[in-house]
């Protein structure tokens, strides 16, 4: 069957559809067909354990796992009469689980439907539109592009070819996500016009035609009407794009499901033989697909010569290098509908040429293949959306600047008038209402808000921090400045640089040196191991922990420095300004560790803290909450640093001094 | 006051309140008595000060003798809640002229970022004739009062308000001035929100707190050297050792982050670069010729001052732009002791923060300053104060004669002490000059014993500055003031020539 896209393959999009993850139905199928006896001996005997079983077997399906869509697909078609049961557990399967394991349901669905056919599909038919419609609504994007991809199938699931669930269910499930009468009209009557054709509906029903099309290229590298129709395909692509009418768009839609049914056959029906080495396959693979795939319950019994060999379980693993795997691998990604259209081995009466060259004598295409109309509607479509327009913008403003004749004299400077409004202000229309930054016109929704975020936070933690006391902090040293503006960018993006303050950055970077600093280690020296060692720094002893890649003892977080061992954290912070914003950060991650050295009784006269303004209240307003000077007293001079919020707590630094 | 004209309508709403319409293209400029505040409010359309943009509905608080502008280009109306001591609309400003520097840098921002991309000069550039296009790197110099600190902040904030996400680097490197800093500092940081003006305390932004803050500007992150002297003439030679410390930090930092390389670099520098008085030229053009080779300077913009735009034309002019701007008439001459106070302003603002309190008749309480929307909890600090044993705490003092006997100076020196010299400070010493002084601390020296070298400490950064509030010489203890915790303890300091008491 066909959609096991690879569990890796799950970042494909809509638009991408891998080879092996799209509109392989007979993937499935042959195997499906010699499926040998479950090793297992039969135990479910009666309906309440096999349900049990079944259940519990379906519960394991949580990933879209190959072996286990088989297995239960195996299961299903041995016990055909307890395919009501079957139906039920994994309708019920479905409506339970999260939205991400519900996909693999389906393709199980899917599978039994095609692949065991009777009778499943008659079984899933009167539920399968409410289900399918009822997790389309809750999955997220992606997926719902996947059950568009399996709905699309089956349009020609069934053995016969025709629609797999029937003409009603299929149209239904087609009218809600497609909306409108912009679907198939009736099997019978796939050319009927339609009033409105969504350019999405069309674009994923290209991609599957273009999809099977580049399939068969693959098969026969040779076939001229492949590689023709992939070429023109891929423009019809672009057009659909760019934007064509809804008449074309229809236009186009009819075109290609009379390819979708007809291009398995042409294919090989206009191919010039393969070459020698391709034969074996494709003799296999006409000799499986001779005789119309006889209704499952005969299927069992079906010899096709060249599934026979592999067991079912070898039959999914990659085909190693003798040729009869090959051919049964490649004719397994054979297109679904080629079981189908090989009975009805009639030449295609509609060609998607001719769809092509009247549009390009309808002046909708030009023979070159762009779009005349290109670009003024359903740019949408792009997936490339996010990043375009705020590129776009920033391209924009660099012509817009450039184009202004301004030199840097001061004849120049001071005669014009200054078009700067434009830049400051037009280019830039969003705008933060609380600190008045402005935002360019192409920026993304996002960079707004995630200032407004950064407002939003900043207040909540003022707010937290009321009645503590906020310090100027000290300035860093100038290794952290000068790479500063590095980790600022490389780091963390510019899109939302501008929250990302300074400080920000360089605690970033203090906590990536943290860890380089922890990764650190000394091998120790045989017959060590046993020995205590501490850190002549902070007097707390190594860790020494087992290196399996290495099989060596080290020790963690240690440097070896004039023949002493240290804590790599220790040494850097010693030997590293004892102020910095980042060491300060450091000892905040490592303040349980404790201090050797006492910290120096502190003691102040007490000294009224004046106010060096003069006109100014001294009383502190009532919602000021500190302005007072800090007092350094006798007690625990740790104490306080707790109360600094976000503030990283500033240790006492005599430790290596 | 108003002078006369029709372009601006002045309208009381209540006692407290005043309502100005502005017309496009005009400002309306205002200076604040010590002690008052003065509140601002957007009421509609679209303004800003020296370059940041004011957010509609927003009250902005302005104090400290705050003096500065709201400027529009498309007109609008700001009520005024306060009494200002000055205050006038005027139309006559250099706005113009300076959004055209702006819109000349930024082409070269734009051409240099191609080149860092590697896309071809487009065909519509006609200008684009540089093989090699750099990104801008500005050296504003100007007489006092002039404006220079407010040209370099305009067309920073400009850069930063494009949207396309430039961190223009501003330097200071007027020590009377401080920055982010202190006084007495020189300093880098790099700007990626517009600066806010509120106090003269905070005029090219705040450096960053451990409070959470709205605008990065608030909470920059500055590469300071400390020099300790407001006049750059008191010791030319360290100003320009500071100067190419600056200079080639800037220039590492680049090479790690080519992007924001692009985003060029805008130099404010003191009044005394320009200053042509006879016996100091020759310090003054080595300090001009450090920027330029320090920050390979490729634009100097000459603030309003003729004959220092010819003297730069004659030096600089085969190998760079110079361009003379106009000086705004809204400048306001600016006397010693209005500086004197900033700097303590500044001080104060660096350890304790600075909240202003609104004017009376603000009715609402949500209001901006530095446009911070909760300065109660964000711009309030409290520093520490500890006592430290005059060993604990290394004290020098850069080329200057000190009342150091003959044994605390370092080995071999004489009595005859070079300008840049570190000579050590004995606090048990009467008169060593350190009550009250404000100290630099720096950075820890490098860790490596043979990388060192005898006047490594005039190329040590300053990681933050203290002030000591008391001496104990028989205990030999002394109080010292710090901005936030941290052990001081076998920490070097440089004392300059500033001191503060709150």
């Amino acid at each position: 069957m066909s959609l096991y896209p690879q569990p890796q393959s799950q970042g494909y999009g809509a638009a991408a559809f891998p080879p092996p993850g799209y509109g392989q139905p007979s993937m499935y199928a042959p195997p499906a067909f010699s499926y040998a006896p479950p090793a297992q001996p039969v135990y479910h005997v009666d309906p309440t354990s096999f349900r049990r079983d079944y259940s519990t077997r379906l519960a394991e399906l949580t990933v879209n796992s190959r072996p286990i869509i088989q297995n239960l697909s195996m299961v299903a078609q041995d016990y055909t009469r307890f395919a009501d049961i079957v139906v039920q557990c994994i309708e019920s399967h479905i409506r339970r689980v999260p939205q991400w394991m519900k996909l693999p349901a389906f393709y199980l669905l899917d599978a039994i439907s095609k692949n065991v056919y009777n009778p499943y599909a008659n079984c899933f038919a009167p539920l399968v539109v409410r289900l399918f419609l009822d997790t389309y609504e809750q999955v997220d994007q992606s997926t719902r592009s996947k059950m568009e991809e399996m709905l699309l199938t089956w349009r020609t699931g069934s053995p016969n070819g025709r629609e797999l669930f029937g003409v009603v269910p299929q149209l239904a499930i087609e009218r809600q996500i497609w909306g409108g009468e912009s679907t198939q009209n009736a099997s019978s009557s796939r050319f009927g016009t339609s009033s409105s054709v969504s350019a999405a509906q069309v674009l994923s029903e290209l991609e599957f035609v273009l999809n099977q099309q580049e399939r068969a290229l693959q098969m026969n590298p040779y076939d001229k009407a492949s590689q023709h129709h992939v070429a023109v395909l891929q423009q019809l692509r672009k057009l659909v794009q760019a934007g064509v009418s809804q008449a074309e768009l229809s236009q186009i839609l009819n075109q290609l499901r009379t390819l979708a049914q007809s291009a398995p056959t042409s294919a090989p029906v206009s191919v010039p033989p393969p070459p020698p080495a391709a034969r074996p396959s494709y003799a296999a693979q006409q000799a499986s697909y001779a005789p119309p795939p006889p209704p499952a319950p005969q299927s069992s019994s079906y010899p096709p010569p060249a599934y026979m060999a592999p067991t079912p379980s070898t039959a999914y693993t990659v085909p190693k290098s003798e040729p009869i795997d090959l051919a049964s691998f490649l004719s397994s990604v054979q297109p679904p509908a080629a079981s189908a259209s090989v009975p009805t081995a009639s030449a295609p009466t509609n060609n998607i040429a001719d769809l092509f060259s009247a549009l390009v004598k309808a002046g909708v295409v030009s023979s070159t293949g762009t779009p005349t109309g290109a670009g003024a509607t359903a740019k949408a479509e792009e997936p490339s959306k996010p990043v375009d327009p705020v590129k776009d913008a920033a391209r924009k403003y660099r012509k817009a600047i450039l184009k202004h004749k301004i030199k840097l004299t001061s004849a120049d400077i001071s005669k014009q008038r200054s078009h700067v409004v434009e830049f400051m202000y037009d280019r830039l229309p969003a705008q933060c209402k609380q600190c008045g930054i402005r935002f360019p016109d192409g920026a993304s929704k996002k960079t707004m808000d995630d200032h407004l975020d950064m407002h939003f936070r900043q207040n909540q933690k003022a707010g937290q921090a009321v009645s503590r006391g906020h310090s100027r902090c000290w300035f860093v040293t100038v290794e952290d400045w000068t790479h500063d503006g590095y980790v600022d960018v490389k780091g963390k993006g510019r899109a939302d640089g501008r929250k990302i303050s300074s400080s920000a950055a360089a605690a970033a970077e203090a906590a990536k040196r943290e860890a380089e600093l922890r990764a650190l280690y000394v091998v120790v020296p045989p017959g060590d191991e046993a020995k205590p060692i501490s850190c002549p720094i902070c007097k707390e002893p190594l860790k020494s922990e087992f290196l399996e890649d290495d099989e060596e003892w080290v020790w963690r977080n240690a440097v070896k420095r004039d023949d002493k061992i240290y804590h790599a954290t220790c040494h850097a912070e010693a030997t590293a300004s004892k102020s910095t914003l980042a060491v300060r950060l450091r000892n905040e991650k490592t303040g349980s560790r404790s201090r050797s050295i006492t910290p120096e009784k502190l003691r102040t006269p007490p000294k009224a803290a004046v106010d060096g303004v003069p006109h100014k209240s001294k009383s502190p307003s009532p919602t000021s909450p500190v302005r007072t000077k800090r007092k350094a007293e006798d007690d625990d001079p740790y104490a306080r640093l707790e109360g600094k919020g976000d503030a990283p707590p500033a240790k006492k630094f005599a430790v290596s001094a | 006051m108003a002078d006369g004209k029709t372009y601006q309508t002045e309208v009381n709403i209540d006692v407290n309140t005043r309502q100005w319409n502005l017309e496009a293209g005009t400002e309306y400029r205002f200076e604040l008595d010590p002690g008052t505040t003065v509140a601002i409010k957007l009421a509609h359309g679209q303004a800003e000060i020296f370059g940041a943009e004011l957010a509609e509905g927003s009250v902005y608080l302005f104090g400290f003798e705050c003096k500065a502008a709201v400027y529009t280009w498309q007109g609008c109306t700001i009520e005024v809640i306060g009494l200002p001591s000055t205050e006038y609309v005027s139309d006559e400003t250099p706005m113009h002229a300076y959004a055209n520097v702006h819109l000349a840098l930024e082409q070269m921002r734009v051409r240099a970022l191609r080149t860092v991309h590697g896309s071809p000069p487009s065909s519509d550039d006609e200008a684009d004739t540089d093989a090699n296009p750099e990104p801008p790197r500005v050296l504003v110099l100007g007489p006092e009062n002039s404006g220079k600190t407010t040209v370099a902040k305009i067309l920073v904030n400009y850069a930063v308000r494009t949207g396309q996400d430039w961190t223009p680097m501003l330097l200071n490197t007027d020590p009377g001035e401080g920055g982010w800093a202190v006084p007495g500092a020189i300093a880098a940081a790099p700007i990626s929100s517009p600066i806010q003006t509120s106090t003269p305390a905070t005029t090219l932004g705040c450096a960053a707190s451990s409070a959470p803050t709205h605008l990065t500007s608030n909470a920059l992150l500055p590469l300071a050297y400390w020099y300790g002297h407001a006049e750059t003439k008191r010791n030319p030679l360290l100003m320009d050792r500071l100067i190419r410390n600056l200079g080639d930090n800037v220039a590492e930092r680049w090479d790690h982050d080519v992007e924001s390389r692009v985003s060029g670099l805008i130099v404010d520098t003191p009044s005394s670069f320009a200053a042509s008085s006879g016996a100091q030229n020759e310090h003054r053009h080595a300090l001009i010729k450090a920027c330029v080779d320090a920050f390979k300077i490729n634009v100097i913009l000459v603030v309003g001052h003729e004959k220092l735009n010819v003297e730069m034309q004659r030096t600089y002019g085969n190998r760079m732009t110079v361009v003379k701007i106009p000086k705004s008439g809204g400048v306001v001459e600016l006397d010693a002791s209005y500086r004197e106070r900033v700097r303590k302003y500044q001080l104060q603002n660096y350890m304790y923060g600075k909240i202003l309190q609104p004017p009376p008749g603000l009715s609402t309480k949500m209001y901006l300053q530095g446009g911070e929307q909760i300065p109660d909890l964000t711009l309030n600090l409290a520093p520490v104060s500890s006592i430290v044993s005059f060993g604990d705490l290394t004290l020098y003092r850069i080329g200057e004669e000190t009342m150091a006997p003959t044994s605390a100076l370092p080995i071999g020196a004489t009595r005859v002490v070079s300008e840049m010299q570190p000579l050590l400070v004995d606090p048990a010493q009467p008169g060593s000059g350190l009550y009250n002084a404000v100290l630099a601390l720096l950075a820890p020296p490098n860790p490596d014993e043979h990388e060192r070298y005898d006047e490594e400490i005039l190329d040590l950064p300053v990681v933050g500055f203290l002030v000591v509030t008391a001496l104990d010489i028989p205990n030999k203890r002394m109080t010292i003031l710090s901005p936030s915790q941290g052990s001081l303890v076998g920490r070097t300091a440089i004392v300059g020539s500033f001191e503060w008491q709150e």
